[in-house]
């Protein structure tokens, strides 16, 4: 019940954030420069040409009643329709998020097992020379720019060791992957394609080790910072001091407390990595979210910029509120 | 044990090691930064239209790239840039961020509310994407640049500084200064200020590694200054198609550049966070 009430209040609290993000938005992508309309006609295009186009996407109605009937389509889950494509935005963003998904939790989940292994051994060995090698490791992940690390996994993975496909691409078309849910891993699954499975599998492993190494760092000094509370703290010196077995301590002590601090970091770490997608898919042509919004960006393709911006807030805060009630449930000090 | 509980605030010996190799790279980048036109032979836009792409040896020590330029040159005349622009943004950010922070904090009330709903709508993304979109929509350039990079980190700094301000506030000596007739600017500059900035002394190293990995990230998305400025992730961008060929000479250095600058700037930050921790203990 408390849990329940937390979370409500914590939803109407997100009202005013988004609603915020979608006035900024709407208002930003008008004030600043650039024409969606130009970019779609060709060089040739008249006046005339150009006023029709507006017409068709209303752009030529006043401010207030384009922000109408854009906040009014939201209600109805109506992104709009694409300036550039031509196509409904909903139905175009449905296919990338998938993929971008796909690649983001899987770095995330494979970081965050990384980082509780290295960072609870790292704690265990404070001070030695192991412990400041893997501090040492984790603050070259820290500085690494993302997507030079991507190529350079790229050269030499793919055009040294020849042991990984082209960066072009999720999965090799010649499996006839049926397209569900846009993650090609999950659709490969749910079809039973082994040959798209393991295709998938190869295409996805410089691209989430690219993220991995990009984003374990922060993870691994919060687990560890932990633990070392942990460690010092009086009651495991006193269960250390009885002479429990090594395991219990490590399982029952160590690693749930070393782990309370970590939702809400994962949940950070989570928007940071969509950050990072951005270059990694821009590197692995990866054809996700972060590509397409990109291309929205770039074109000031209203609809497009409008709903992908609004989608990652969302995601962004959702996630954060989600990374609140873990936390809550992991962590009985907690009062909500 | 006991050796274990004593180091959890802080390993000193590590912390200053840290600091010294984290200097040490900064002070080669400094070098490279001031002298880069005396370490290479060639101009950094300066196109020798007989090697494009000539592999790295001869006349050209890092080789070219597409367009016959020299690699090393740009590699080194890159660093005024990147870092420029890097300690630039971040000197903005902690200035305005500071500045929000240390108003908000100290008066309370409704402008404290109104700066931070506003600074809840920036942080309800993640910076990059921030970073990213405002970037597209404005334009590469310079100057664009740098505020853009300022914005998305400002929003820390305010937070930071007012949560540092809310506590400094109510100690004696400020209460003792302000009960004492001292104006309202001059309790802030002279008493609040320079208590409240510890933390932001700390974040600042690091985060002008970040922002040099943000620039980097935008110019390799092509949002950056305008070519063929010597720019890092312009160069890696530019050296990207060059890798499937298994030529390595054209993006792999500016890379390696970049990671060791901002390595530099985290090995510091790491070094003076963990200094901190162990004189707090």
């Amino acid at each position: 019940m408390r849990v329940l009430r937390f979370l409500l209040r914590r939803l109407l609290q997100l009202v005013p954030v988004l609603l915020g993000v979608v006035v900024v938005t709407f208002l930003l992508v008008r004030v600043l420069p650039g024409d969606p309309i130009r970019t779609i006609l060709g060089p040739n295009a008249t006046e005339a040409d150009a006023a029709a186009a507006r017409a068709r996407f209303g752009l030529d109605q006043p401010l207030w009643r384009q922000f109408l009937d854009y906040v009014g389509g939201l209600f109805t889950g109506d992104f709009g329709t694409s300036i550039q494509s031509g196509t409904s935005v909903g139905a175009e963003m449905a296919v990338r998020i998938g993929p971008t998904m796909e690649l983001v939790v899987i770095a995330l989940t494979v970081a965050l097992l990384l980082a509780t292994v290295l960072g609870i051994w790292s704690a265990r060995n404070v001070g030695r020379f192991g412990d400041h090698t893997v501090r040492v490791a984790a603050l070259i992940g820290n500085s690494v720019p993302e997507f030079w690390l991507g190529l350079v996994l790229v050269l030499v993975g793919y055009s040294v060791l020849g042991w990984f496909p082209a960066p072009s691409g999720r999965v090799d078309p010649d499996t006839d992957l049926s397209l569900i849910t846009g993650a090609d891993l999950l659709d490969a699954a749910l079809t039973a394609n082994g040959p798209a499975f393991v295709s998938a599998l190869e295409h996805l492993a410089l691209p989430v080790a690219t993220l991995v190494i990009a984003i374990v760092a922060p993870l691994l000094r919060s687990v560890r910072a932990s633990a070392l509370e942990v460690l010092a703290s009086e009651a495991y010196t006193a269960a250390a001091a009885h002479g429990l077995k090594d395991r219990l301590l490590l399982r029952g002590y160590l690693v749930r407390a070393a782990l309370v601090r970590l939702p809400a970091l994962a949940a950070l770490v989570f928007g940071f990595s969509i950050g990072s997608t951005v270059l990694v898919e821009y590197v692995f042509s990866w054809q996700g979210f972060g590509q397409w919004a990109l291309r929205g960006l770039l074109y000031r393709d209203y609809p497009v910029v409008q709903a992908s911006v609004l989608v990652i807030a969302l995601f962004y805060v959702v996630v954060f509120l989600i990374a609140d009630v873990v936390h809550a449930i992991l962590d009985p000090r907690v009062r909500i | 044990m006991s050796q274990r509980v004593r180091e959890v605030g802080g390993d000193r010996g590590f912390a200053s090691s840290l600091i010294i190799a984290g200097s040490a790279i900064l002070a080669l980048v400094a070098v490279a930064v001031v002298f880069a036109p005396l370490l290479s032979a060639w101009g950094p836009e300066e196109i020798d239209p007989l090697a494009p792409l000539a592999a790295p040896g001869g006349a050209h020590l890092l080789g070219t790239d597409l367009n016959g330029m020299d690699v090393w040159s740009r590699v080194l005349h890159a660093a005024r840039l990147d870092v420029g622009i890097a300690i630039a943004a971040v000197a903005v950010a902690v200035v305005a961020g500071s500045l929000v922070g240390l108003v908000a904090g100290y008066r309370g009330g409704w402008p404290d509310d109104v700066l931070m709903r506003v600074l809840d709508v920036f942080q309800a993304f993640p910076t990059f994407i921030l970073a990213l979109a405002v970037a597209a929509l404005l334009g590469g350039g310079t100057a664009n640049l740098i505020a853009v990079i300022a914005l998305v980190n400002a929003p820390a700094y305010a937070r930071l500084v007012r949560a540092e301000v809310r506590s400094v506030r109510e100690l004696p000596f400020v209460e003792a200064s302000r009960t004492s007739g001292a104006s309202f600017w001059g309790v802030l500059w002279r008493h609040v200020l320079p208590n409240s900035l510890t933390p932001v002394r700390v974040i600042a190293p690091l985060n002008c590694g970040w922002a040099m990995l943000t620039l980097a990230g935008l110019s390799f998305l092509g949002l950056g200054v305008p070519v063929p400025t010597a720019e890092w992730g312009a160069m890696i961008s530019l050296g990207a198609g060059d890798v499937v060929a298994g030529r390595w000479w054209t993006s792999v250095p500016p890379g390696l550049f970049l990671l060791i600058c901002v390595l530099g700037f985290s090995l510091l930050g790491e070094g003076l966070q963990e200094r901190a921790d162990s004189t707090r203990r």
